[in-house]
């Protein structure tokens, strides 16, 4: 609590050191992921309702570790399960009111009606099970809710015919049912829908009304100046430019681009114009060694009848020649040929050969946002509410979700190659350059460049490829917005924090976080309670002052790392990863997409990681053990001298090992 | 030497032993004079010389120069050159890196690329064409190809129709153990009375790694008492009815049965059993019941009779005389060429098949293999019956025609589920011993090292799998890593070891007798030659490179825990899983039995299909109840283990299936790196436990200190430990290498060399130019 507000530049190194010194086990937390985002939360019962509690809790900080969470003590009695419902109520957040409750019947998927109390503040669904011999507990954001509509009428019959169900945007459904009389269906779907969809109804999304406190601040992780820096930028052949400062060149790009030192404002002004949506090439990374770059970009308007445009032309010669290669820029249009050349009608288009002499195109095939979206949906019938026992992989195939995941990891492949092996620099574009172009650069990014791959790294990479890019998350998400079958939704960011899963898996050592911290990310894109994955752009956040109101996601994250750690990380500079994109290594992520049922769920944390927690604290315990033997021996040396060994022949034996 | 009509040509005929032979084996590979590495007994028979191997099929660059010959145990490759673009070999210390055993060889393709030929090489077969290529498949999934552009056109054709007869042996005593052993025997007679070296059930662990002794080979009365005494089984004894093999011979000459059944009344009802098969005891769980396994009684007539004999017994022999559940294999399983026929399609999708045009429909083909649904059937049906003896008490009996096929994996299953001594290496190397070798597994047949295709059935290799998804899901209830697996699965195929080379042991006394006869060996009072035993892991491995088979993960009985208090909280305890926190009280089965509730159009009951994984019939509801609170509790990994059995948990053996196949091969990463990061944890702990016990013990008796052998592979204080990244070698398949061990067609023309250098994975066509 003393430290609140420091700004944490250089905290992955610092905790490294200390998370494998102190993780005991004591300090391991019981998982709580499984409720789902609401269970992240610090002070998950007490703090916030009892500011008491809170200030207890703080009071014995300063014995724990610094990056111990504040809540602590206050967390670990609720996440018991028992202790927390002797009378109490619901968990809430500061800045979290109840609005109601009622009695209801959940009908689990899994294990038929239970009998329940839901209670509905303006940010979460709170179930507890009134059945004696269960404790069943849910804890579900509102903002999670895609849908919410009502089953049965008056005249049905039977028992538990009559009540809601809501879809929600992580793969399950919740569905209650209700007593006819007391209009209690009508009370709840209307404060459902109210508090779920809080923009239809004039209503602040819970993210403003959040006053959580984290001792770390999470709008600092990302400084695009100090990213840049960082890149070794500006230099000899790139500057950066504020000629967006006011977001007037482009709306959805942020303020500060990277272009070639060659090119004047002017000359961005008019690539602009022949750039859909005036999203220009601009530089995402840069090779530190053989400066070979990532420019991101969206489809040049080139029309039914071919247009051309000499600046743009020239433009992308412009950067082709800023490392001085003579090698071609290679232009990766992400989309299948097809999609590029129907775009033509539309306005938009690829480079072509005649026009553009010094690239070379190739298209990634990688499909649009429709088709994602229905893939996912397909992986949901087989997935939820039951597993598509008989013919799981053939059905698994016929998503062609692993498919996609395996284009998109290719073409990301394909990108690093190019740029490390310094055959020549890269431009990435799709449509509009903000759905699959960020997932290329990000993930081509996330394998040239192993700061990324620490968990600050990450934060900085989604703040930069996909948030201040303009990865329009409103829209795709559909936050608080209660138009569920939107068709400008679509699980694009899903995708990508998959292929980084993927990755994850085939290179078990190299990322610092764990699987905890996607998933964490993946609940808090729909949970409404960050600012982080608001709205669709970088002018749009400044004007509602988002970073001003709202928390940000990393400074939950930040604030509480060691959960979020991988055990067996590695800090590996320099070094590239190649994933293997192939089917025989691609797997539907289980404890992601299959993580409501309980029969599908695995161990979390998995036994290989909790054993390699479990030898740390014993090597800790050892370590303790045998200072204090020594202490102990050479306070017996000296005290008597008749001792058989002395201190000096103790002390290289523990020291070898080290 | 070699002609190519010997009348009946057989390998004792060439047994000229080579009086250098014997230096030959410690000594290092002469490797300028490109001469082979021979093994007592072993003779080379033909050999070519200027043999090209193909590491690459797209370019020649990386090819080496050698010569290639064909022993009487393996097909060798002997070159000058180092294997390009391999970081690491795991080296055998049978074989060198670029040997094949004859008993790992599938098939023998000769290829001629200017008269567009090719011919498929069965033995005493003749070929009417100058092979120019020679393309090895082996066994183990590999694919090796040689090319004979340079060398003399006869002697390849030579080597190529020895290599096809001499893995293609026409009787059991050509298999090339017989003469190592019988070597063996002929030099130790000068010593001592024809004692030979091993005698079976080696340790497979370097000292201090608490695992040393020797696996129990239960070809002895005092092994099964052991085993009768350690299960804590009353009511149950060891027999000698069958000694000498009086009774049956595919079955152990000791074996466990009720007490209550007289030798005299096992002999007559044998008669009526397949085999004369009488049933057989497996293990017997701590609350009573047994695990028998019984063959079909054939005489219809004395069916029930006997049958209901046998029951009563079991019966009788349970504590609480609880009743016998029977299991009858062959109606709930797949059959054993319904598994060779998964095995095969595996096989071709994961090898054969052109890597890049299987991706697209890879899940549904890997699906329709069925290998996987083969896997989880077995797994299955094991629970099942762990769930009957565990849960309801009843003693269970496998019943299969002849009951050494299927019965083999499903009681070794069950035991390895439910006793924790079966998830140690000597626990599982007896378990080995006793569920397969003596109780009859035809590995002989199974195996076909004769080559008679028609009985071939790899379930010694679909136990292994169904073994390893249970290491998968429980990592530290193991001791050993799912590299020994993989190099047991490869020993099978080394026609060296007593172990995987019969029918049955009486087969082995019987055929190895005659051996000896026929070759003046003095057998003395023993039953038979004395084979090397596969458990003899330093026949194969140094004691370095055993390391690997120990998993790190591990929490053996004898792994140190910590005593203070502070270790309370070291308990493993398990977090409950989903929404859903200790519902198992409340389940309603999954199962909506009341018409009402079940789903219609405007219900709101989602329709729960009852979870196929625990559908026992009819006694469905009980059974699922037991698994489900058996999940919902922590595992205790010193207890029953029991198989998730979602389609979605049953997983492709990658290290097993895709180690030889450079394109899958994750170079820097795979679970290896993980394994590895362990390692170094698990060893400098047990250096700190030793310090600690050092200096503890120190002022007592200073002169206890342990051997400071580490169990660990990957040591702490290692050369790599500390450098700062992985180490370069690891890959998905270490400790494997695909290098130069499959050459096929290229992946849509991609140097294969930028696959098995690890740094590009994808070109683009430009570049592909550049490459030749």
């Amino acid at each position: 609590m003393t430290q609140s507000r420091q700004p944490v530049r250089e905290g992955g190194r610092r905790v490294v050191a200390q998370g494998l010194g102190s993780h005991g086990v004591g300090g391991r937390a019981p998982e709580g992921a499984e409720q789902g985002p609401g269970a992240e939360q610090p002070g998950n019962a007490g703090g916030a309702r009892n500011p008491r509690v809170s200030s207890m809790a703080s009071a014995s900080a300063p014995k724990c570790n610094s990056h111990t969470s504040e809540n602590e003590p206050v967390k670990s009695t609720s996440q018991d399960g028992v202790n927390c419902d002797l009378n109490e109520t619901v968990p809430r957040l500061p800045g979290e009111t109840l609005i109601t409750d009622k009695e209801v019947i959940y009908i689990c998927p899994f294990n038929g009606p239970i009998k329940g109390r839901v209670y509905i503040t303006n940010y979460r669904l709170y179930l507890r099970s009134l059945e004696t011999d269960s404790t069943l507990i849910f804890d579900v954001p509102l903002g999670v809710i895609s849908r919410i509509e009502k089953m049965g009428g008056a005249t049905s019959r039977g028992e538990n015919s009559y009540g809601l169900d809501i879809t929600c945007k992580d793969m399950r459904n919740l569905r209650f049912a209700l007593k006819q009389e007391g209009h209690s269906r009508r009370d709840m779907f209307e404060i459902l829908t109210r508090y779920a969809f809080p923009l239809a109804h004039s209503l602040p999304l819970f993210a403003f009304l959040n006053e959580e406190k984290f001792n770390v601040d999470g709008w600092m992780v990302y400084n695009p100046v100090e990213e840049y820096r960082r890149q070794g930028l500006p230099n000899h052949q790139w500057r950066i430019t504020f000629i967006n400062k006011c977001y007037e060149l482009c709306e959805t790009y942020p303020a500060l681009l990277v272009v070639p030192y060659r090119a004047s404002d002017d000359d961005l002004r008019r690539v602009a114009a022949f750039r859909s949506r005036n999203r220009i090439p601009v530089l995402s990374w840069i090779h530190p060694e053989n400066k070979m770059v990532i420019v991101r970009c969206s489809q040049p308007l080139v029309g039914m009848s071919g247009k051309r445009n000499k600046d743009d032309e020239k433009y992308l010669d412009v950067i082709r020649e800023t490392n001085r290669q003579l090698s071609k820029l290679t232009i990766y249009d992400a989309r299948p040929s097809v999609n590029a050349v129907a775009n033509k009608a539309t306005g938009g288009g690829y480079e072509s050969d005649d026009a553009y002499h010094n690239a070379e195109l190739f298209f990634l095939d990688i499909h649009n946002i429709h088709v994602m979206r229905e893939s996912l949906k397909k992986v949901k019938d087989i997935v939820y509410p039951n597993v598509e026992e008989s013919h799981w992989l053939s059905s698994l195939e016929s998503t062609h979700w692993l498919e996609h995941i395996k284009l998109v990891l290719t073409g990301a492949i394909q990108v690093a190659d190019k740029v490390s092996s310094g055959k020549s620099s890269v431009l990435v574009h799709c449509s509009d350059g903000w759905d699959r172009t960020a997932q290329l650069t990000s993930l081509a990014m996330l394998m040239l460049d192993s700061f990324y791959r620490s968990i600050e790294g990450f934060e900085i990479l989604v703040q930069k490829e996909w948030i201040s890019f303009g990865h329009k998350f409103a829209s795709r998400i559909g936050h608080g917005d209660k138009n569920h079958a939107d068709a400008d939704r679509s699980p694009i960011f899903l995708q990508f924090v998959d292929c980084v899963w993927q990755m994850s898996k085939q290179f078990p050592t190299a990322f610092e976080f764990n699987e905890r911290f996607l998933i964490t990310i993946l609940d808090h894109l729909y949970s409404c309670r960050f600012g982080t994955f608001l709205l669709n752009c970088e002018s749009a956040r400044e004007k509602q002052k988002v970073t001003e109101r709202t928390v940000s996601l990393w400074s939950l994250i930040n604030s509480n790392k060691e959960k979020f750690k991988n055990p067996f990380y590695t800090k590996e500079i320099n070094r590239v990863l190649y994933p293997v994109a192939s089917m025989r290594h691609l797997e539907l992520w289980v404890n992601y997409y299959i993580r409501w049922n309980p029969r599908i769920k695995q161990q979390q944390p998995n036994a290989v990681e909790q054993r390699y927690m479990e030898l740390l604290a014993l090597r800790d315990d050892y370590i303790k053990r045998l200072e204090e033997l020594q202490l102990a021996n050479s306070s017996k040396v000296s005290s008597a001298s008749t001792s058989p060994s002395s201190p000096s022949q103790m002390m290289p034996h523990v020291q070898t090992h080290f | 030497m070699f002609s190519l009509k010997p009348p009946r040509p057989t390998f004792r005929s060439y047994l000229l032993p080579p009086p250098q032979t014997d230096d030959q084996i410690s000594a290092e590979p002469k490797i300028k004079k490109l001469e082979p590495v021979l093994l007592p007994g072993e003779i080379v028979v033909n050999e070519v010389n200027f043999v090209r191997k193909c590491i690459a099929t797209d370019t020649s660059q990386y090819d080496l120069w050698g010569k290639l010959i064909c022993s009487n145990f393996k097909i060798s490759f002997i070159t000058d050159d180092p294997m390009p673009l391999q970081k690491f070999h795991y080296r055998n210390l049978l074989l060198g890196e670029h040997d094949v055993p004859l008993t790992c060889i599938e098939q023998i393709v000769t290829v001629n690329d200017h008269k567009r030929k090719q011919k498929v090489l069965g033995p005493n077969q003749k070929l009417k064409f100058n092979p120019t290529e020679l393309i090895i498949y082996c066994k183990d999934f590999r694919i090796v190809r040689f090319r004979f552009d340079e060398s003399g056109p006869e002697s390849a054709k030579k080597v190529c129709l020895a290599i096809a007869h001499y893995s293609q042996p026409t009787d059991l005593q050509l298999l090339f153990a017989f003469e190592y052993v019988g070597k063996k025997y002929h030099n130790s007679a000068s010593n001592m009375n024809g004692v030979p070296c091993e005698s079976g059930g080696g340790g497979v662990s370097g000292p201090g790694a608490g695992s040393s002794q020797k696996t129990p080979l239960f070809e002895t009365y005092s092994d099964w008492d052991r085993e009768v005494k350690r299960t804590g089984a009353s009511g149950w004894r060891v027999c000698s009815v069958n000694e000498g093999y009086m009774v049956s011979t595919c079955l152990p000459e000791y074996f466990v049965v009720p007490s209550s059944l007289a030798d005299q009344d096992l002999k007559i009802f044998s008669h009526s059993f397949v085999g004369r098969r009488i049933p057989l005891w497996c293990w017997s769980h701590s609350n009573g019941s047994a695990l028998v396994r019984m063959a079909l009684i054939k005489d219809v007539l004395q069916q029930r009779k006997i049958d209901q004999r046998i029951c009563n017994a079991i019966t009788k022999s349970h504590p609480q005389r609880s009743d016998v559940y029977k299991s009858d294999l062959d109606k709930t399983l797949p059959n054993i060429q319904e598994i060779q026929a998964a095995f095969v399609k595996l096989k071709q999708l994961c090898v054969n098949e052109p890597f890049e045009e299987t991706e697209e429909k890879w899940l549904s083909s890997l699906e329709s293999t069925r290998w996987l649904e083969y896997v989880r059937a077995f797994l299955k049906h094991s629970a099942e019956l762990v769930y009957m003896l565990e849960s309801k008490h009843l003693s269970v009996v496998l019943q299969e025609e002849e009951g050494r096929d299927l019965s083999c994996s499903v009681a070794s299953l069950v035991q390895v589920m439910l006793d924790p001594y079966f998830r140690t290496i000597t626990g599982f190397q007896s378990l080995i011993q006793k569920e397969w070798v003596m109780s009859g597994y035809q590995f002989l047949d199974r195996c076909n090292h004769l080559k008679r295709s028609e009985k071939e059935s790899p379930l010694f290799l679909l136990f292994l799998d169904a073994t390893w998804q249970l290491l998968e899901q429980y990592p530290a209830a193991f001791e050993f890593s799912e590299t020994y697996l993989a190099v047991l699965y490869d020993s099978t195929r080394i026609s060296l070891f007593g172990t995987f080379l019969f029918n049955s042991p009486h087969q082995r006394v019987k055929q190895s007798t005659e051996f000896a006869i026929s070759k003046n060996i003095q057998l003395g009072d023993e039953k038979g030659l004395k084979f090397p035993s596969v458990w003899d892991w330093s026949l194969q491995f140094t004691a370095r490179e055993r390391a690997l088979f120990h998993n790190p993960v591990y929490i053996g009985k004898s792994t140190p825990c910590l005593q203070s208090s502070s270790m309370k909280s070291f308990r493993r305890t398990k977090s409950y899983s989903s929404t859903l926190r200790a519902v198992p009280s409340s389940f309603r089965n999954g199962v909506l039995s009341d018409p009402e509730l079940l789903p219609r159009r405007n219900s709101l009951v989602l329709k729960p299909k009852p979870d196929p994984q625990q559908q026992a019939d009819g006694r469905g509801g009980d059974a699922e109840q037991y698994f489900r609170d058996w999940f919902s509790r922590p595992c205790d990994l010193h207890g029953v283990i029991l198989p998730r059995l979602s389609a979605a948990h049953i997983k492709l053996w990658k290290l097993c299936y895709f180690r030889w196949v450079p394109e899958a091969q994750i170079s820097l990463g795979g679970f290896i790196t993980a394994f590895r990061k362990l390692s170094l944890l698990a060893d400098e702990v047990d250096a700190l436990s030793r310090t600690l016990r050092q200096q503890r013990g120190g002022a007592l008796d200073a002169g206890c200190a342990e051997p400071a052998q580490s169990r660990m592979y990957f040591r702490a204080g290692g050369p790599q430990a500390h450098a700062a990244g992985t180490p370069e070698f690891l890959s998905s398949s270490f400790p494997f290498s695909p290098v130069g061990n499959l050459c096929r067609r290229s992946i849509l023309g991609t140097p294969l060399s930028k696959f098995l250098s690890g740094a590009k994975i994808w070109l683009s066509t430009e570049t592909l130019a550049n490459e030749d």
